[in-house]
């Protein structure tokens, strides 16, 4: 059924009103459904969508019979086993230590063992000596900042505000680092991955209240993009972030239309929209720790407050100003809702600079969802409305007459099918030609209710009371929340608004002492009730839809969620035991960084247009232990990490190459480069001049060449990655990153070779030791130690000695050099493929 | 991740590409040995299969008309009323208000200011273009000009990232990234896409975006404030080390990946790495190269004049003889065309800056044989309205400026393949509104692919979930323009 045949057309997102018979609030009303209407069926066959393997229900698979069973430390070895030996290929053998504990290292801490440990681990015979190695890793704290890393890719992590006119630090968002610090602790203490799910995206509702620390968990949400403010792009933000981080699905293509390829209808995609646009930031963002704990924040706190009571001040009077302005001038509003389309500027607004004398785009925006919620033929107040407007706008003069006889005749009263009889004195002396006559009488009655409400009150009087609720009411069009005034602001108080804000950031970002705080979400007082944008227009309204879970899930079954904005109840049917979706979604990622190749090609899309699984029953079995594990990611780590399939050693051999080149069926290890953050903290390891702090705001590692932080405290600064993490394939921090690339490009190595950085560490690596004194052989075999773990060759010694010699002969004369030879040979052992790379 | 819809196949430089590519003939074995199977790109796909460069130089869809493309971005937004578009109208009814009403802008506008700037006709066809730029005008007959662009929302922002990235807000990559990632560059030793400002533009980084596509499609950033090579790419010389000194040390690395490689021959990733030190130590002269204009004859740098703008064109004009793909060259800091105010002397002053060296770009690309298969682009992100901007109420300033309009404005091409002394499409008779054939940029995007060999329908990249395009679901191209 297409009901705006003539209506409207969006070219480009700019809305070009049509020729249009009815007027524009009985369309809206026509598109928003009769009161009561279920959601109807999408045209999508749900049953037969369900039979796609990924939304399968989870059953523990038999692990199959092998050939080699003794090769099998673990059902993930029989199902390895099993597919190697169905292609005629055989595993390799068990890597040696050295390689071992070096691959274990950097996977589960993302730093390189020491030499003491490699010595220790090599030379340690008894038979527990690996299982030691792991689960001494796994409680080592920097596995939370290696694996809570992987996450932040996922969450899109950034430090800063896209704002324009915005930049360095001014865009700085003062307390993101608390996400990620809350992201690494609940990864250390092995939180379940259920509750971590729960904890971003509602952490404000679970019940008994969580630690103040964990509040920072909804950072998820709140550190998306702001994409100019425009609310429909920073929701939708939320949707893809959430639906591809936990489940795999790519709902945020059900924006415009259903989903090309998906079982998700709009109306999923809405029913999401109206749980995230039911929830807000608080202007002040809750403290999690005691302020005492902070050095400096006293003193801080004189500033703060002071910053936030005008930001208060201004809120007030601007809130004050805007809604008392509107309640005046309903005649214009409702002039203004009945003579002309819907258009793009009342939905857009992000960009318009108003005059404050403008009507609010967003309160035009209201009256005509009001006045579609509320004009039907029964309504004691807008029924004659109603009527009239469907009378074609030519005929009026002749035909408004008979309404207003056949009104007059209504039984007075406030309640369905009777007349206010405010409405009914007001209509009864009418005359009325155009709509806009319609729309002015509604006005003026109800500023004139509003303007004598200030001298008499209404009490008890419920004729005035309806009426007046109109204009004041929370459910009123005229009503918005105060802390969402600033849209609403003309361009002087904007500005304002906007330079309070950013004062208040600039002060906790540049002044020591800003105690740590969460960037929550509450929910809104009115809640939201969403419809679909039709073609994703939000001035474009369609059917309406509940706050549900994804019908593909048994959303439409379980009905609309219960509590609140359902942000919980989101999260609990996420991490629900009968959804297969989230414990598939989640093994996928961890086999991933484990072994360098996901099980599932697309680790953020399980839907149909996937690669299924290489393993399909291996993945099902770590899924169903997952949860029969209580979602510990450190007991899925071990599992894995224990078996035989992830010692294996990476060696080429020829004959399974020719078999299967890519090695899909895992009859090697990987050989894997170090990723950006693991190569700068090795280079800062083995300069002797790592920091292992932990927490905190986050640091310039790129422009200050003497920071010695792990590269994880880094800012990522969404709109200008810096040079280093751009250069090495860092995740881009603007969407959910379910993979980083990896190139190999000159940049890199004009990094490796010409920064401050680098040869700072270089530096710093050929003085440890104060090998002055010792002879050149036995301080090329310590470098080697140190850098590589492994005694150098008597060849490599050669060619080491034989470069000492040419560089210290070619520095006498070469004056632009100021590297000693030592420094110039532990810079190459830097860049060496051997330390970048794991076998 | 993968490159999966796009898959061109590489093509065999030419004897001329290759010496440019090298700078001299020497390391060119090592080059082709890269560009054969230098496979730098870890995709999933095609792990142990043979892999070329991402950047390496790869056949579009079909002949293309133009090879590179320079733009320049008069950021801030040029009015065309007064440089492209004139509208004797405006004269009559100065100071009145327009009959047909003023469209909805970012601010509130009042009655018709008549452009203050004299319009000549130029060229044998005769087109007229205003005082502003009456050296760029002498080169009328290779230009064509677009009179009826239009965009979507009368902003900055919005309008920086739709007419890069084709979309107003969210992350999508710039067309330059998209260029890359379709065509490669022609030259390993310098970056494929460049981008050049003194100071940032509005949306800063965004309008270089890579977005999801991989990082190293990226427009490379050149602050043009700064002069020195040194300070223009970042690492690019080293400070502690001679090269000789440095040659020495790639030596020995090379011998240690060399004996690393040996037991791990099937691994391409370990040879991309030993390639990617030797192309990086040839960058450094390279970039050093091009980058240096003080190379150039003192006739040329005459030609072209002082300051940024003149030393912008100028590498342009030798980064696409070096076989960049695509250059971008902003006007200025955060945005200098942007008159709401003193809209006279705002424009003469900021015409002044880049007249004369646009016009020497063009004469030297020309002279250069480069013009043919470089498409010069240049307007801004939207024009300005024909009516007069009327001051904010508190604001107190003084006005005789013009709105941003995204409903009609100019932008002109020249070279690559399109039409020179043409004129495409109108503004209505005041300026205000494309009328007609409108050209949205949209349209815009899909023409420039399709001058470059690229169908912008075809021109796809898959990510979470679904494959983009540059041009979403519009664009066509202008075929009208096309010589």
């Amino acid at each position: 059924m297409d009901f705006f045949p003539s209506m409207a057309q969006n070219e480009g997102g700019v809305f070009h009103a049509k020729e249009n018979k009815v007027s524009p609030v009985i369309v809206i009303f026509m598109l928003l459904g009769q009161p009561g209407e279920l959601e109807t069926a999408s045209s999508i066959d749900f049953d037969a969508a369900r039979r796609h393997w990924a939304y399968q229900p989870i059953t523990p698979p038999q692990a199959p019979e092998v050939d080699h069973g003794e090769w099998a430390r673990s059902s993930i070895d029989r199902f390895v086993l099993a597919r190697l030996e169905a292609a005629g290929l055989t595993p390799s053998p068990r890597a040696d230590r050295r390689t071992l504990i070096r691959r274990v290292s950097f996977d589960l801490v993302g730093l390189p063992p020491t030499q003491e440990e490699v010595e220790a681990f090599a030379t340690d015979n008894s038979p527990d000596a690996y299982n030691r190695l792991v689960d001494r890793l796994l409680s080592s704290p920097q596995y939370g900042e290696r694996w809570g890393r992987h996450w932040l890719d996922v969450a899109r992590y950034s430090d800063t505000k896209d704002l324009v006119l915005t930049i360095g630090k001014d865009s700085v968002r003062p307390y993101a680092y608390t996400y990620r610090d809350y992201v690494i602790r609940a990864f250390n203490r092995d939180l379940p991955f259920d509750q971590f799910i729960h904890e971003q995206l509602a952490a404000d509702k679970i019940e008994p209240r969580v630690e103040p620390w964990k509040l920072a968990a909804m950072g998820f949400l709140t550190l998306g993009p702001l994409y100019d403010d425009n609310t429909p792009d920073i929701l939708d933000d939320h949707i893809d972030t959430v639906t591809r981080a936990f489940l795999g699905l790519t709902v945020s293509c059900a924006r415009c239309h259903d989903h090309k390829y998906d079982a998700i209808p709009t109306e999923d995609y809405y029913a999401l929209y109206g749980v995230f646009a039911s929830s807000e930031k608080p202007l002040e963002p809750p403290l999690i720790d005691d302020p005492k704990n902070t050095p400096g924040s006293a003193e801080f706190q004189k500033d703060y407050d002071l910053q936030i009571a005008e930001l208060r001040k201004h809120i007030d009077s601007q809130y004050e100003e805007i809604t008392e302005g509107a309640r005046m001038h309903t005649a214009e509003y409702l002039v203004r809702v009945a003579t002309q389309e819907p258009d793009f500027f009342e939905t857009a607004t992000f960009y318009r600079s108003l005059s404050p004398d403008d009507l609010r785009p967003k309160l035009l925006r209201q009256w005509r969802q009001y006045l579609a919620n509320h004009a039907h033929p029964q309504h004691p107040v807008f029924g004659p409305w109603h009527d009239l407007m469907e009378i074609p706008e030519d005929e009026l003069s002749q035909r408004s007459g008979e309404v207003l006889a056949r009104w007059s005749k209504v039984k007075p009263g406030t309640g369905p099918r009777e007349l206010n009889p405010l409405v009914a004195r007001a209509i009864g002396k009418a005359t009325i030609t155009t709509r806009a006559d319609i729309a002015r009488l509604y006005g003026e009655l109800l500023k004139h209710i509003y303007t004598q409400s200030k001298e008499s009150p209404t009490a008890g009087d419920t004729a005035r009371e309806q009426l007046l609720t109109i204009v004041t009411g929370a459910d009123g069009p005229y009503f918005f929340p105060k802390a969402s005034t600033e849209p609403h602001m003309s361009r002087v108080p904007r500005n304002t608004y906007a330079n309070l804000i950013l004062k208040l950031d600039q002060l906790a970002v540049k002044k020591p002492g800003a105690p740590p705080r969460a960037m929550i979400l509450v929910d809104t007082a009115e809640l939201y009730d969403p419809w679909v944008f039709v073609r994703g227009d939000p001035s474009q309204p369609g059917k309406p839809v509940s706050r549900r879970f994804l019908t593909v899930l048994g959303g439409t079954e379980r009905g609309p969620f219960p509590n609140g904005s359902g942000r919980l109840d989101l999260a609990r049917a996420i991490s629900a035991p009968d959804n297969p979706l989230t414990s598939r979604v989640l093994v996928n990622r961890v086999w991933m960084h484990h072994f360098g190749e996901p099980l599932v090609q697309t680790p953020s899309d399980f839907g149909v247009r996937c690669d299924p699984p290489t393993h399909p029953d291996l993945l099902d079995d770590l899924a169903w232990n997952l949860l029969q594990d209580g979602w510990s990611l450190k007991l899925l780590h071990r599992r894995i990490l224990l078996s035989s399939t992830y010692q294996q050693a990476s060696h080429d051999r020829r004959e399974c190459r020719q078999v299967d080149p890519t090695n899909k069926l895992l009859w090697r290890a990987h050989r894997r480069r170090l990723d950006v953050e693991s190569m700068r903290d090795t280079l800062l390891a083995l300069s002797g001049h790592l920091e292992l702090d932990f927490f905190g705001p986050p640091v310039d590692i790129d422009g200050d060449s003497l920071n010695h932080r792990r590269t994880l405290y880094s800012l990522i600064d969404r709109q200008d990655l810096s040079g280093l993490l751009r250069a090495f394939d860092f995740a881009d921090p603007v969407q959910s990153c379910e993979r980083r690339a990896q190139t190999t490009v000159p940049q890199q190595a004009l990094f490796a070779m010409n920064s401050a950085f680098v040869i700072e560490q270089a530096k710093a690596l050929a003085a440890q030791g104060d090998g002055a004194g010792r002879d050149a052989r036995s301080r090329v075999a310590s470098l080697y130690q140190r850098v590589l773990t492994r005694h150098p060759e008597a060849a490599e010694i050669e060619s080491a000695l034989r470069f000492l010699e040419q560089a210290a002969r070619g520095k006498e004369d070469d004056k632009d050099s100021d590297l000693g030879e030592w420094e110039q040979l532990a810079q190459v052992l830097l860049l060496t493929n051997e330390l970048l790379f794991v076998d | 991740m993968t490159l999966n819809t796009h898959n061109p196949e590489p093509s065999t430089p030419s004897r001329r590409e290759m010496l440019q590519q090298t700078g001299t003939g020497l390391g060119m074995l090592g080059l082709v040995g890269l560009l054969a199977d230098g496979g730098l790109l870890a995709s999933n796909a095609d792990r142990g299969e043979k892999r070329q460069s991402p950047l390496a130089a790869k056949k579009p869809h079909f002949r293309p008309r133009a090879k590179h493309v320079i733009h320049i971005f008069l950021n801030g937004g040029p009015s065309q009323v007064d440089t492209f578009d004139p509208k004797p109208l405006l004269d009559k009814y100065a100071g009145q208000a327009l009959p047909s009403g003023n469209l909805a802008t970012e601010r509130p506008t009042g009655g018709v200011l008549p452009s203050p700037f004299e319009f000549k006709r130029y060229g044998k066809s005769g087109l007229e273009v205003s005082e502003i730029f009456e050296k760029t005008a002498a080169h009328i007959d290779d230009i064509c000009v677009i009179r009826s662009m239009h965009a979507n929302t009368p902003n900055h922002e919005q309008s920086m990232r739709l007419m890069n990235c084709g979309d107003e807000r969210l992350s999508r990559p710039s067309y330059g990234a998209w260029l890359l990632f379709g065509m490669g560059s022609e030259n390993q030793n310098l970056p494929g896409f460049i981008t050049m400002c003194p100071g940032l533009p509005v949306a800063t980084v965004n309008n270089w975006r890579s977005a999801f596509l991989p990082g190293i499609y990226q427009g490379t950033y050149l602050n043009t404030k700064k002069t020195r090579v040194e300070e223009l790419i970042e690492h690019i010389k080293n400070k502690s080390l001679s090269r000789s000194a440095q040659r020495r040390q790639l030596g020995l690395l090379t011998e240690l990946n060399r004996r690393h490689q040996k037991q791990r021959m099937e691994d391409a990733e370990l040879e991309a790495r030993i390639e990617s030190f030797e192309l990086a130590f040839r960058m450094q002269m390279a970039a050093t190269d091009a980058f240096d204009v003080s190379r150039e004859p003192k006739y040329i740098r005459d030609a072209y004049g002082d300051g940024v703008q003149a030393r912008q064109m100028l590498i342009a004009r030798r980064l696409i003889e070096r076989g960049v793909r695509c250059v971008q060259l902003y006007h200025g800091d955060v945005q200098p065309w942007d008159s709401h105010s003193m809209l006279e002397k705002n424009h003469r002053k900021v015409g002044g800056e880049c007249d004369q060296a646009i016009a020497a770009l063009l004469g030297d690309l020309k002279h250069r044989g480069l013009l043919d298969e470089t498409l010069v682009i240049c307007g801004g992100e939207f024009g300005r309205t024909p009516a007069v901007e009327l001051s904010q109420p508190g604001t107190g300033t003084t006005k005789l400026g013009r709105d941003h309009n995204h409903w009609g404005f100019s932008v002109w091409l020249a070279g690559g393949g399109v039409k020179g002394g043409h004129v495409h499409g109108a503004t209505d008779e005041f300026g205000y509104r494309a009328v007609e054939k409108p050209v949205h940029v949209h349209d815009l995007h899909a023409t420039i692919l399709h001058l470059l060999g690229l169908h912008h329908e075809r021109l796809t990249y898959h990510h979470a979930g679904r494959d983009f395009r540059l041009t979403d679901v519009y664009g066509n191209v202008v075929r009208d323009i096309i010589a």
